[in-house]
């Protein structure tokens, strides 16, 4: 089976396409991270102009004022009668750090301070997505496009174990670009941004900590890469049943973009709930989800349940179809 | 069939039905070692299916292939480790070098080494282009290449569909000759399909064809000795009732007949086709090629019936 893998491997990184997806993630990434450093330096300058000194006392204040407006929208949202459990548990969590905050004079992490780069740094899985889908698509289809499928089946090694290696490089390239980056954007971060004296607030077990910004930074990168596993294997199944790769890429795109519009058309039914384009897991984690009653454990098991029912289509097509390529 | 041996492939009672059509109806067929069976039948007959079925790329609706004992449906992996498969033409991976596709087909199989895989490199001719790109290939080369991958894991039974297309003369002849001495030194037992018959009548000692999905005939090549000749005269009228008054049964063949006559009796019919007062135009000896043959067994459909076993 590891020599399977070790042929998917080869055979990905001696296609061009995939070093160009590569080079484009890393670009992607610094180009991000230099246009949000050139951001931050156009506003600095507007605030000077402005006669306001932009560190010290001013940002103290900023703080302040935006802490105390945001525990004013909690504890509106909060006095909704038909507010579920789970969002009243989330929005109760959150008004404690803001209380803390302002009681303790625990300053944030600005905008555009190192540790808030690094803290969102799970942005990157946009990008390393995109690629991730556009691999899994071509996985299988290609070797039917190209005709080359003939001579990968007739061996001696059972069809099941093909696939296998196939998903396998697949979700092994989709980690892969997803720590590279990773990587890239937090080296950004150290070169482009200055740490400032801000704390990151949790709430663990009813008691208010400080803790790191690696913390929520590594936790909603992991949430980011259960969101691309569950598209590329939607991507992978189209590209097996339907032997199309721009079928495959095109569909998950689409899905991909349009997803949370169609699911934000339709939340106020039910089924909104269990479509697996509508939970962006980092989004359901940040209490940042339309959908009511949407819990973190919830979204993942809806989302891999679908990944089994993918996966489950894709075994039975492959390895059940005539070649006739 | 004179063969002692076992088979080393056997195809029991395969039939294939895709969407209500039958393709392919209760095919029956041994395959011996050392020998090269050639496998002919007009479009559509159920070549191709058949080739697939015995690869692994198709399931059959109904019957099995052994391969040295081993079922290709139920046996999968035990099966397909003795079968090397050329399915139409090779189609590598045009990205990377010959090599590397190579050694992405030996990993596949077990115990292929790297020194094998130089081995078969040389037997096919390609190593001074083995480290390039195969879409910088000729079709004659991708070719070696695709004769290459299917001998890596020294398979007892080689499946060709179409080998020699895109090669040249000489390629052809080469290719010929190689596939004759691994049959004849080294046992394997081949099947080639293949339209260019004159192909098929070089290289196989056997023929098996394939029409509507059923096999019509299987023989041994160079068994059929009787001689034959070819007369064209004029008018063609009267030749045919002087042959015919001899006791031969005249076949029309162009605008003259061939009759079933070695040489013996040849000058005292040249005689009495002057003495009757026709223009005679050719007399030649007449060899039956395998075209002539294959048309005549699947021409007709009473014939097809008549030669069925």
């Amino acid at each position: 089976m590891l020599k399977l893998l070790q042929n998917e491997w080869m055979k990905l990184w001696n296609k061009k396409a995939t070093w160009v997806m590569a080079i484009l993630l890393v670009a992607g990434v610094a180009g991000m991270m230099g246009l949000t450093k050139w951001i931050s330096t156009t506003e600095g300058n507007r605030a000077e102009s402005g006669g306001v000194s932009v560190e010290g006392q001013a940002d103290a204040q900023d703080w302040r004022m935006m802490a105390e407006a945001e525990r004013e929208g909690i504890a509106a949202q909060l006095a909704d009668p038909d507010l579920s459990s789970s969002r009243e548990a989330e929005l109760k969590e959150e008004l404690q750090i803001v209380e803390y905050r302002l009681a303790e004079d625990v300053e944030p992490h600005g905008s555009y301070s190192r540790q808030q780069m690094i803290k969102d740094s799970s942005g990157i899985a946009t990008f390393a997505m995109l690629f991730a889908i556009i691999v899994a698509a071509g996985i299988v289809a290609t070797e039917f496009s190209d005709g080359t499928i003939k001579m990968l089946l007739a061996r001696p090694v059972r069809r099941w174990k093909v696939l296998t290696s196939k998903f396998a490089a697949t979700a092994l390239f989709g980690a892969l670009l997803t720590t590279v980056g990773f990587v890239v954007s937090i080296v950004m971060a150290y070169i482009l941004f200055s740490p400032d004296g801000g704390t990151e607030l949790a709430v663990t077990g009813g008691e208010v900590t400080e803790i790191s910004a690696w913390v929520p930074a590594i936790y909603h990168l992991l949430l980011a890469f259960v969101n691309i596993i569950v598209y590329t294997t939607f991507a992978f199944m189209i590209g097996s049943v339907f032997r199309s790769g721009a079928l495959a890429i095109g569909l998950s795109l689409f899905i991909f973009f349009t997803g949370s519009t169609v699911s934000a058309l339709l939340s106020r039914y039910e089924i909104a709930k269990y479509l697996f384009f509508s939970h962006d897991l980092v989004a359901v984690a940040q209490g940042m989800t339309f959908l009511e009653d949407v819990t973190l454990p919830f979204a993942a098991a809806v989302l891999g349940a679908y990944a089994v029912v993918f996966l489950i289509v894709s075994y039975l097509v492959f390895s059940k179809r005539d070649v006739t390529a | 069939m004179a063969n002692q041996a076992e088979p080393i492939v056997e195809l029991k009672h395969l039939s294939k039905t895709i969407r209500g059509k039958k393709i392919l109806d209760d095919l029956n067929l041994q395959l011996y070692p050392g020998q090269v069976t050639g496998f002919l039948g007009p479009n559509g007959a159920g070549k191709t299916t058949t080739i697939r079925m015995m690869a692994g790329l198709m399931k059959p609706t109904s019957g099995e292939v052994f391969v040295a004992g081993k079922s290709v449906q139920n046996d999968f992996e035990a099966a397909m480790s003795n079968i090397g498969v050329i399915v139409e033409n090779p189609e590598m991976y045009k990205y990377m070098t010959g090599y590397k596709n190579l050694v992405h087909f030996a990993r596949m199989h077990k115990g292929v080494t790297k020194d094998r895989i130089m081995e078969v490199v040389r037997q096919v001719g390609l190593e001074n282009r083995i480290h390039e790109k195969v879409g910088t290939y000729s079709l004659g080369m991708r070719q070696r290449l695709g004769l290459a991958q299917a001998l890596l894991h020294n398979p007892k039974f080689l499946i060709l569909d179409e080998p020699t297309n895109g090669l040249d003369p000489a390629g052809i002849r080469e290719f010929r000759s190689y596939l004759r001495s691994l049959a004849e030194k080294a046992g394997v037992s081949i099947f080639v399909s293949s339209h260019l018959l004159s192909e098929i009548e070089l290289m196989c000692d056997r023929i098996a064809v394939i029409q509507n999905g059923k096999l019509i005939d299987i023989r041994e090549m160079k068994e059929d000795t009787r001689p034959h000749h070819y007369i064209e005269a004029l008018p063609a009228k009267q030749l045919r009732a002087i042959l015919e008054s001899k006791g031969y049964e005249p076949a029309e063949s162009g605008a003259g007949f061939i009759i079933e006559e070695g040489v013996q009796r040849i000058p005292e019919l040249v005689k009495s086709v002057i003495a009757g007062g026709l223009d005679l135009y050719a007399v030649r000896p007449h060899r039956k090629t395998l075209e002539d043959e294959f048309i005549e067994m699947t021409g007709g459909g009473q014939i097809a019936e008549a030669v069925a076993k």
